[in-house]
This record gives C-alpha cells, structure tokens and sequence, in this order.
C-alpha cells in the first residue's frame, strides 16, 4: 500500500504521483520511458487538458454553487501546480449558469463542441444535471457531479460523488429520533429533490414510530408571504420537528423567519440534508444555531487531510470563506479525475471509467472511493448539530465508508448493501 | 374485440399535455409523423377534451394535482395515458401510477421508440378497456343470479315447491308480465319483505 505523505502538494514531488491514494488493487506503473522524454512527447503531439466547471454565480442557489467552484477551483490550481496532467497544464474553462436548467443545458454544450472540454464538472439542482446530461452522453464525455440528491440515476458518463440518500438521510432519521421526538413537519422547494426525498424520510420516520404531521412546498425563489404563511402553518401544528428540504436563498429567509418566530430549537430544531455552512453564513448565527445536518463532510473534520484541505482553501480565498460537504466533494472529484488521468495518461471516457473503481483517494472526509456498478461513491456518513459558538458540532460518525446504494426503494430493508464499502485495515 | 390493429394507430386523436419545448415538440412530430391528429396543450385543462383517444401526459411534481384533475374528467372509455417522465425515483413513479398510465416513455424524448410506446399502450387500453365491459356484464349476471337464487327459495318456502318448479313459477310469470326472469324475481323479493314486514319495523 501506498504510504501517505502529507505536503506532497508543496512542489518537491513535480509530475510524481500524489501520495493520498490507495491502489484497488495495486498495479504496476508504466516504465521504462524517463518522465521528462516522456512528458516533452505529449506536450508536443496533444492538446491540454481542459475541464469544465457548470457552477453558478447568480440566481437562487449561487451561495452553495460559488462554494463548490472555489473548492473546484483550488483542486484545478494544486493540480497545475504538481505539473498538470499529460505534461501540460491543465486549461479551464465555463461561465455562470444563472440556477437555470436551460443556461446549464447551453454552457454545457458550448463547453462541449466550442471548447472540447474532457470532463464536466459541477450542477447543484437534479433540474440542472438532468439538464446536461443528454449533452454529456450524447458526446461521450463526463460529468462529475458534486452534490448529494434523490438518487434513482445512473448515467454511465456521470460520476456522483455526493450522498446517496442510505448515506445521509437515514443517518439523520435515526438521530432526530433518538434526541428531539416524533412529530414531524416537511418543508421543501417545490422540486423533484424534495418530493422524493420525503418521501424516503416518511417511511424511515414510519419505520421509527415517527409520524409526520404535514407537508409543505414553497417556490424555488420564495416570496416574504410564502415564508409566512409556511410559519404560521407549523406553528398551527403545535410541537413540531421540522425537516427542510428547502433549498437556497430559500432556506436562508426560512431559517431566519424561523428563529424569528422563536421556536426552541433545542426541542424543535431543524433537521436537513441541505443547509451547511454558506448558507448558515448568509444567514447569520443566531438563526443556525440548534440546526441539525447529516452529510460526509463538515469543515470542522479533525484529520490530516481535513486540516491541509481547509488551511488551503482559506489561504487561497480568505479566512472567512465558508466550507460545506458540497464543496468538499467539488474538490476531491478534480482531484479523482486528476488521479484517472494520470494513471491512464489519456482523456479517454472508457479507460477513465474503467480505472476509476481501482483506487481509493484521501479526500477531506476521509477515504473514498467510486463504485463500479453505480458510480457512485463509497463516503462517510456523519450526523451534526450546530453549538452555540454558530460552528457545527460532529455528533454521530460512521465507523467506516459507506458504499452507495441510490437504487434503495426501503432504505430500512435488512438486504446487505454493504458491499464494496472501504474497510479500515485497506487504507493506509 | 381482436387485437389493435397497426393501421387504427392513423387519424387517432392525440393530445401531447406538455410545455412546447424540445421534448414536446419531439412528440407532437412524431405522432404527425405516425398520421395521428395532434394538438398540444399546456397547462393541464379542466377535462379530456372530447373524442380524445390517446394522451401523452408530461407528469412533473408541481402540477401533478392539476393534471390528475384533467385525466379523471373524461367520457367513458377514457383515453389512453401515455406518461412522459424525467425522473425514475419511486416518489415520480407513484405519480405515474396515480395517472393510471398505459404506458410511459422517458425524457429526453426520441422520436425512435415512440410507436413502439403506443402500440402498447393502445394495446393495454384495449384490453382494459374489453376486460372492463365483460367485469360490468359479467357482475350484472351473478347479482342476476343471486336475485333469482333468493326469489326461488321464498317461492319454495312458501309454497312448499321444489327449486325446479320454483324456477318454472318464476319463468312463466316473467313472461306472463313480459319482464326478464331477474326484475320479475327482484319483484317478488320485494313483494315478501313487504308482507313480512311486522309494524315494529315500520
């Protein structure tokens, strides 16, 4: 096994191998061509490597999209700094896509046929990755996609590397329950995500002796009135715990409009799979405080590569830039991608996808890795409540990666989906 | 009623309720290709416009209610329900079953396959449809049956007959008062529970 060293990112390792990887299993590394002949050869007979990043900076859910280009973009800048891939550096390229299905669906075929990017990077909404998707599998390229979702998808160009809902949703289900009570509230944008993520908690809140109370769906873009008649509505419902798929801008107002409202959020809280810290951020302390979230990454993650990974990102983009597991997967996704490429030395979609499933990476969470049959990614479920300081306090951890399951129907069915997940003792 | 035919499949009347964008403009091209009469409409309206037979349904979570809405509000037969969906999880799928689809086709939409889709679904619809109207003829026969069945045994009791010449009381009087054997027995039921009706009934 491959032994990590921690700074390999500080330079001395050039065009090397990045030591945060562990072989599945171990394969011989092409030799006998020296480094330097070698890379002379293809900077001169290829084209750069180019990525494509689908992030945006505007519209409804440009706080958490501009969070996961920064961290996008600080894997892209450590990965030219190590020397590029294919001997040359890595070129980027993608404008703002606006929250809007329509402009991912253009920027990702202009970034296809104008630009010849290898590989797509990004998309927050399930609307905006269904959106590129045919315009991804149509030219046979890729799309790295950074965010947890609803599952129920396999695209074979598209590599998930958010949670699947058995990786944080269940995970939230079994916390509320065990700390707050049984009477739940659903609120949620009025998008496929919130639908069928519902209707996942429903059962697992079923399963648990919970009951939900009501369910409610708001705009996208929710008026002040949406706001408060979804207040009153819960309100009128008495005791309640809340679950909110309200996604952006939207969550924001609603977090806020909540803590106005003065509900206890020590027996009330709000519990997502959603809101993290830039939205915590844009809302202000005093309304985050009490929320619970479940997701592979919090920024607060005591480990090596954690603490590398968040001192990179606030030196490149300031201290008080906030890190989410949507950003963390942003980043190690580049950084995986990179990985295929150099161990493949070609942009080919079929090779890629087929060396993809053979080695693990250190991301920030914790080990990862993608799974051959779905491609999604083995992860590390993590449940927390954000303390009184306004920083989220880790309060439930899985003892090892999870491996995906997005085709679960019953996430409580005893079948044993824990097949192909990482084990301690194979990762150094 | 045998089997649907591949030539009905011309001048059926098709309504494609989806957003005119790619996806529905594919259908609407495709069905004129297939020498359907279609019409595009959107939003969902409050009924089945009428002689509609086939309809390509966008389902999508913010307007399910109203589209469920439209499809209830048809003549009978009802058309037949071709759902046009854009995501697979179950939450979506319920939805489609909610709509009592025939068959479905996914997004984004080609215009290969889309025959295939309604050869099916015509033919699922048919077959509803004839299983429908034999289920309807076949459960007016056994209340029949029931209703004769009790008629003979207040006869046989009364008079002291056996159940054949119940039977043949009950025929002759069907056809002395020209009424078919099951109203001249729903007749005679209602004749007895009025005679033993005792006033603390009342």
């Amino acid at each position: 096994m491959a032994v990590a060293v921690d700074g390999a990112l500080a330079g001395s390792v050039g065009l090397g191998y990045p030591s945060n990887v562990t072989d599945f299993p171990k394969r011989a590394r092409p030799t006998g061509v020296s480094n330097e002949l070698r890379d002379s050869l293809m900077a001169a007979s290829k084209a750069p490597v180019t990525i494509g990043f689908l992030f945006s900076t505007t519209g409804v859910t440009s706080v958490i999209e501009t969070a996961q280009r920064n961290a996008a973009l600080l894997a892209f800048e450590e990965i030219n700094a190590q020397g590029g891939l294919l001997g040359r550096e890595v070129r980027l390229a993608g404008e703002d896509t606006g929250s809007d299905p329509a402009r991912f669906r253009s920027e990702a075929n202009r970034l296809l046929s104008e630009e010849r990017v290898d590989a797509l990077f990004g998309c927050y909404m399930s609307s905006t990755r269904k959106a590129v998707l045919p315009a991804v599998e149509a030219s046979r390229s890729m799309l790295f996609y950074p965010t947890h979702y609803e599952g129920f998808e396999y695209a074979q160009g598209c590599i998930y590397s958010g949670a699947a809902p058995n990786q944080n949703a269940r995970w939230l289900a079994d916390y509320m329950t065990e700390t707050y009570g049984a009477r739940y509230f659903f609120i949620g944008s009025n998008y496929v995500f919130p639908y069928e993520l519902n209707r996942i908690m429903r059962d697992l809140l079923s399963n648990r002796d919970a009951d939900v109370v009501d369910e409610v769906y708001i705009p996208l873009d929710p008026s002040d009135d949406d706001i408060d008649r979804a207040i009153q509505r819960i309100r009128d419902k008495g005791p309640v715990i809340v679950f909110s798929t309200i996604v952006g801008t939207g969550a924001v107002k609603f977090f806020r409009a909540y803590d106005r409202a003065g509900f206890d959020r020590t027996t009330a809280p709000i519990g997502s799979v959603t809101i993290g810290e830039p939205e915590m951020q844009a809302m202000g302390k005093e309304a985050a405080i009490g929320h619970v979230k479940a997701a592979p990454y919090f920024s607060v993650i005591r480990s090596k590569a954690n603490t590398r990974f968040v001192a990179a990102y606030r030196d490149r983009f300031g201290p008080d830039m906030p890190l989410c597991a949507e950003s963390e997967a942003a980043y190690f996704q580049v950084k995986l991608f990179a990985e295929a490429v150099r161990r493949v030395e070609t942009t080919d979609r079929d090779t890629l996808l087929r060396i993809l499933p053979t080695f693990s990476y250190e991301a920030p969470q914790g080990p990862v890795r993608v799974d051959e049959i779905t491609h999604h990614t083995s992860l590390w479920p993590r449940v927390a409540v954000v303390g009184d300081s306004g920083e989220f306090e880790i309060v439930r951890e899985a003892p090892a990666a999870v491996a995906p399951a997005p085709y679960l129907v019953e996430l409580d069915d005893p079948v044993d989906f824990s097949v192909g997940s990482l084990k301690r003792s194979e990762i150094v | 009623m045998a089997r649907v035919r591949l030539k009905d499949l011309r001048g059926l009347n098709a309504a494609v309720v989806h957003p005119s964008d790619t996806d529905g403009k594919v259908i609407v091209e495709q069905l004129n290709r297939i020498g359907c009469r279609t019409s595009l409409i959107w939003p969902p309206e409050k009924s089945v416009p009428a002689g509609m037979d086939v309809i390509f349904a966008g389902v999508f979570f913010d307007s399910s209610e109203e589209l469920k809405a439209m499809l209830r509000k048809a003549d009978k037969p009802g058309p037949t329900i071709i759902g046009v969906v854009d995501y697979e999880n179950p939450a979506m799928l319920e939805l489609l079953l909610d709509i009592e689809a025939h068959s479905a086709t996914s997004k984004p939409v080609s215009s290969f396959g889309m025959l295939t889709t309604l050869v099916v679904a015509r033919e699922a619809w048919r077959r509803d449809s004839e299983a429908q109207t034999r289920i309807a003829r076949l459960e007016k026969k056994l209340t029949g049956q029931k209703v004769i069945f009790k008629a003979k045994s207040i006869l046989m009791d009364m008079h002291r007959m056996s159940e054949l010449d119940a039977h043949k009381t009950l025929r002759q009087q069907a056809m002395a008062k020209r009424t078919s054997i099951e109203e001249m027995a729903q007749a005679i039921i209602n004749a007895s529970e009025l005679l033993s009706a005792k006033p603390r009934d009342v």
